[in-house]
C-alpha cells in the first residue's frame, strides 16, 4: 500500500505518488528560472485566482523556501520546504510541507522536477510523493483545490467511521 | 472520478448552510422541519438547499408523502475527501498557470524580464 498508490487514494490511505508530464513552449533555462526565481514563481504558483503575498526562496542545497498562498475567499495556505538537489536547468528536488492554522504539518511531500530539452521546448516531469495527515489534509487540500475553505474534517472523519462500521 | 460530478458536488458544498445540513445528517436521517430548526430561514429556503444537495447526490429523500426524511449519501463526499485528487489538481492547476505565464513572458519578448 505505501507509495504504490499512483493515481488515487481512498479515504484512509495516507501516502501517494503522483507523476505529471507537460510540454512547455520555452527552453529549459527559462522554465527552470520560472521555478527558481521568487518573482516568477509567485506569479503562477497555485490555482487560478490565488496570489502568493509571501514567496521567499533560498535556492541552494539545504536552503529553505516559504510561500503563503492567498485563496480568493481570503483563506491563507502556508507551505514550506527545503531544497535537496539543484542542477540548473535540469533538475530540482525539494520537500514541500503544508501546515494547518496552528503550524502543524498536514502534508509532507518530496517533489522532483526534471526539465528536458525537446526541439527548443521543455518536457517537464513532476514527480511527487506525499504523506498526509488525514483528515486535516483533506480540508487544506480541498481549500487549495477549490479556492474556498470549509470544514470537512468532521464529515470526512464521520464518513470514515461509518465505512468501518458498515 | 468524474470531474463534472465533482464540480457539482463542490458547488453544492460551497454554501455554509448546506454544509451545516450535511453535518447534521451525519448523526442520522432527519425531516425538513428538523433540518430547518437551527436556521432562521423559511421552509422554502431550506427546501431549496435540500434540492441542491439532492441534485448533487449528497442526500437522498424518503418516499413517504408527509415524512420525507433526508439522509446522507456518502458517495460524492468520498471524492471530495480524496486528498490525492486535490493534491494532483493543485499541481495540474499550477502547471496550467505556468504555461500561461511562460506564454505571456514570451509575448513580451523579454525572456528574463525582472520588471513585470
Amino acid at each position: 500500500m505505501p507509495g504504490s498508490n499512483r493515481t488515487s487514494g481512498a479515504v484512509g490511505s495516507n501516502e501517494c505518488e503522483i507523476v505529471i508530464t507537460r510540454l512547455f513552449e520555452a527552453p529549459p533555462e527559462f522554465v527552470f528560472e520560472a521555478w527558481t526565481a521568487p518573482e516568477h514563481l509567485a506569479r503562477w504558483w497555485g490555482p487560478d485566482g490565488f496570489t502568493n503575498p509571501v514567496c521567499e526562496m533560498d535556492v541552494r542545497v539545504g536552503g529553505a523556501w516559504r510561500i503563503v498562498m492567498h485563496a480568493p475567499d481570503g483563506a491563507m495556505y502556508p507551505c514550506r520546504g527545503v531544497y535537496l538537489e539543484i542542477i540548473a536547468p535540469e533538475r530540482l528536488v525539494f520537500t514541500n510541507i503544508a501546515v494547518d492554522d496552528e503550524g502543524t504539518p498536514v502534508l509532507d511531500g518530496l517533489t522532483t522536477v526534471t526539465f528536458e530539452e525537446e526541439d527548443g521546448m521543455t518536457k517537464l516531469t513532476l514527480q511527487t510523493r506525499a504523506v498526509a495527515l488525514i483528515p486535516g489534509a483533506v480540508e487544506k487540500l480541498a481549500g487549495m483545490d477549490t479556492g474556498w475553505s470549509m470544514s470537512l474534517d468532521r464529515l470526512a472523519r464521520e464518513l470514515a467511521l461509518r465505512k468501518e462500521n458498515a | 472520478m468524474a470531474a463534472d460530478q465533482l464540480s457539482v458536488t463542490l458547488s453544492a458544498l460551497a454554501d455554509p448552510t448546506r454544509r451545516a445540513i450535511l453535518a447534521r445528517l451525519v448523526s442520522g436521517e432527519a425531516s425538513v422541519t428538523e433540518l430547518a430548526s437551527p436556521f432562521e430561514m423559511s421552509m422554502t429556503a431550506v427546501s431549496k438547499h435540500l434540492k441542491v444537495l439532492e441534485r448533487a447526490g449528497l442526500i437522498a429523500r424518503g418516499k413517504e408523502a408527509q415524512w420525507r426524511p433526508c439522509r446522507l449519501e456518502a458517495g460524492p463526499l468520498k471524492d471530495v475527501a480524496d486528498w490525492v485528487g486535490h493534491y494532483r489538481r493543485f499541481w495540474e492547476k499550477s502547471l496550467d498557470r505556468l504555461d500561461v505565464y511562460l506564454r505571456e513572458m514570451k509575448k513580451k519578448g523579454k525572456s528574463h524580464a525582472r520588471e513585470q
